[in-house]
């Protein structure tokens, strides 16, 4: 009897609080629901992490700035997120869930090309605006939805320039050997590279594709030191460039450059290869060290940068940035319609430019940005240098 | 020339994928047990290498031994709380039960260590041999640290083989593993044999980790990469030979590196497993294997 008693205040209690806590939150403007599907476990879960860290950085901004403005009102953010598993069908589920029982405002694109353009038909289908920060190949953006808005420029914006920059400055590079991982993204960017390559004269000696989840590179490797290419090109993901690096050295395998993407755009590559890692080139969309500033409340790639290291104590990338950066233009372009009515959201996206501290955003007619030039950059002293473009650069790109 | 140094690189990764497969075999051979934990405890043994590097300074190849030991530990406690309630059970008893204490393992070490990518760096790099210094026309490069890792793998195969064929231990193993109720009529401890059996895997399994962590970069994720690489290993050689180990690894090696090298890289997952299915069909004992343990 005396359990039952308890039970019953406790019963009593509990309702008061959600009560209190409901009336509370009613006294201001409702928050704002982002709906976000996060590969947080399986293959894609440091990415997933990563980006993460990009929105809670992001939510943790703008709410202790109060909200977002919309019209006179302050709006908070609330980030709705689940774990996808890496697994795309489970991805876009999971964005239906997001829309039709959490309620969300808007939403964020999962990680990467392949799970985004399967998720954005849901967004399409209820006319969610959906941003997404980490989908660069220009198929996904192919099918003629107006929800759909990527941050990232198209892979042959990393290929293109650094190309250009190696025929103009180094007459002598002129055999390519390309290595690349057989994956969407991966070896539609290697394809990029060859072409790239082959419209500056340069000649691609060795061509050669690796399986997912290949723990050996030596025969490939092998080829390579052969062909003896003045540059060697490869793709992949982190795991993959760091063993490819290790393996090239086992053989002896050297060329005057090296470019990997992605991999060397983060931390871990470098603590895992060393001082292998030494004038290895790449590119990728951001970087720390890119000296932009912004209209947003990150205000510049420093204060960025700064941040980040203060709440996580690591080095932000690419990745993180733009997982904050979607969060920064979905903000801009609210705060620039003055309402969070969807349409009028998705009109003021599509035709503004945003200058945020990733770089200036504006959207082509597709929806995919074209309004920057990712950083090409090189390590050296195992730290990293931007190259290219000239107006952010803080070092020139070097031979070995 | 390629052929010689592509024979080097094969005969390189079969050595490691020896080493890899070797604590797996001798578990699946005596205990019939398939140990789904078996790449999870090799991820287990090249984060203790990695930590004692980067935190003591300790060398791996020093730590190796002492890893192995307390991966004996882990292991012998394991099968004589958890795992011996399933022996002699079916297949798919037994199978599941290791499936579930991997995902727990699995998982503890993606929250103890995070997915990101780590990897062993020695301050002195090993470095490599360039056969042409010694032999002109031979154009072979063979990096050292996978060298030790083979002659490593070697000695375990031979040490495992010497172990079960002239220590009493051994014998009873290999008794055990022949007949279990005739061994224990025999005086033999039984659940005791067992333990150490999975104690010897689990060891094998952390000292393998602390060679691989000089070699490849680790993550909780790469346990299942080795697990696949384990099976399709010990089906070529032969279960329950401990030879076999080493002959199915080198096979395993040789083939993805020839074939890499001949049909293009992106295949030599395809050709590893098609010779696996081949051989099931042709010889479904593996290439040194035989119905009992010897």
């Amino acid at each position: 009897m005396i359990f039952k008693a308890y039970l019953r205040l406790a019963t009593v209690l509990v309702h008061s609080a959600v009560f209190v806590m409901a009336g509370g939150a009613y006294a201001e403007a409702p928050s704002i629901r982002i709906g976000a599907p996060l590969p947080l476990t399986g293959p894609l879960s440091p990415e997933g992490t990563k980006l993460k860290q990009g929105y809670d950085l992001w939510v943790q901004e703008v709410n202790a700035a109060g909200g977002i403005s919309v019209g006179t009102d302050k709006r908070r953010v609330e980030l709705v997120y689940y774990d996808y598993e890496s697994n795309t069908p489970k991805a876009v589920q999971l964005a239906e869930k997001l829309v039709n029982d959490d309620k969300v405002d808007f939403m964020f694109a999962p990680f990467g090309s392949g799970s985004t353009k399967a998720a954005s038909s849901v967004a399409e289908k209820y006319g969610i605006p959906m941003i997404a920060s980490t989908a660069s190949s220009v198929e996904v953006y192919d099918q003629g939805y107006k929800n759909l808005f990527g941050v990232f420029t198209a892979n042959d914006t990393l290929t293109e320039p650094i190309a250009e920059l190696v025929s103009k400055k180094f007459q002598n590079i002129k055999k390519v050997a390309i290595l690349a991982r057989n994956d969407l993204y991966p070896l539609a960017l290697a394809q990029d590279f060859s072409k790239s390559a082959i419209k500056r004269g340069l000649e691609v000696v060795v061509f050669e594709k690796y399986a997912i989840g290949a723990l050996d590179h030596a025969s490939a490797l092998t080829q390579m030191r052969a062909a003896r290419p003045d540059w060697i090109i490869a793709t992949g993901y982190v795991n993959d460039l760091i063993l490819i690096r290790k393996q090239m050295a086992d053989i002896s395998l050297r060329a005057p450059l090296i470019t990997m993407i992605n991999g060397p755009a983060y931390k871990e590559f470098i603590d895992a290869v060393g001082p292998l890692s030494e004038n290895v080139t790449s590119a990728a969309w951001w970087h720390p060290t890119a000296k932009y500033k912004g209209d947003d409340v990150f205000k510049s790639a420093e204060n960025y940068t700064k941040l980040f290291i203060a709440k996580y104590s690591s080095d932000p990338d690419f990745t993180t940035a733009g997982g904050s950066l979607i969060g920064v233009v979905l903000q801009m372009a609210i705060e620039k319609a003055g309402t969070v009515d969807r349409a009028k959201v998705r009109e003021v996206l599509a035709s503004s430019k945003f200058e945020t501290f990733f770089g200036p955003i504006a959207f082509s007619s597709v929806g995919q940005a074209t309004s920057y030039t990712p950083p090409i950059f090189q390590i050296r002293g195992q730290k990293s240098f931007v190259v290219h473009p000239p107006e952010i650069a803080s070092g020139e790109l070097q031979l070995k | 020339m390629l052929v010689p140094q592509i024979l080097a690189n094969g005969l390189l990764l079969g050595g490691l994928y020896a080493c890899i497969a070797v604590g797996f075999s001798l578990v699946w051979g005596v205990t019939n047990i398939i140990n789904m934990l078996h790449g999870s405890f090799i991820v287990v043994g090249a984060y203790a290498a990695f930590f004692a590097y980067q935190t003591l300074g300790i060398n791996p190849f020093v730590t190796l031994p002492v890893i192995a030991a307390l991966m004996f530990g882990i292991g012998y406690l394991l099968q004589r709380t958890v795992i011996r309630r399933v022996i002699g059970a079916t297949v798919l008893i037994t199978l599941t039960l290791t499936f579930g204490l991997n995902l727990i393992l699995e998982n503890a070490l993606l929250v103890a260590f995070k997915a990101d990518y780590r990897k062993l760096n020695l301050a002195h790099p090993l470095g490599v041999i360039d056969v042409r210094d010694y032999v002109d026309w031979l154009d072979v490069v063979v990096p050292v640290d996978r060298l030790v890792c083979t002659l490593v793998a070697v000695i375990l195969v031979v040490a495992v083989y010497l172990f079960l064929r002239f220590t009493n231990i051994g014998r009873a193993v290999v008794a055990v593993r022949m007949d279990g109720r005739a061994a224990a009529l025999m005086g033999v401890e039984v659940n005791h044999i067992y333990a150490i059996t999975f104690g010897i895997g689990a060891a094998i399994a952390g000292a393998t980790g602390t060679l691989l962590s000089v070699i490849f970069p680790i993550s909780p994720l790469m346990s299942s990469s080795f697990l696949g690489k384990s099976f399709v290993i010990c089906v070529l050689g032969g279960l329950g030979s401990v030879p076999g180990v080493l002959v199915g690894g080198l096979t395993l090696g040789l083939v993805e590196s020839f074939g890499a090298a001949i049909v293009g890289s992106e295949h030599s997952l395809t050709i590893s497993f098609a010779l696996l299915l081949l051989l099931m069909v042709v010889r479904p004992t593996g290439l040194m294997g035989t119905r009992a343990f010897q």
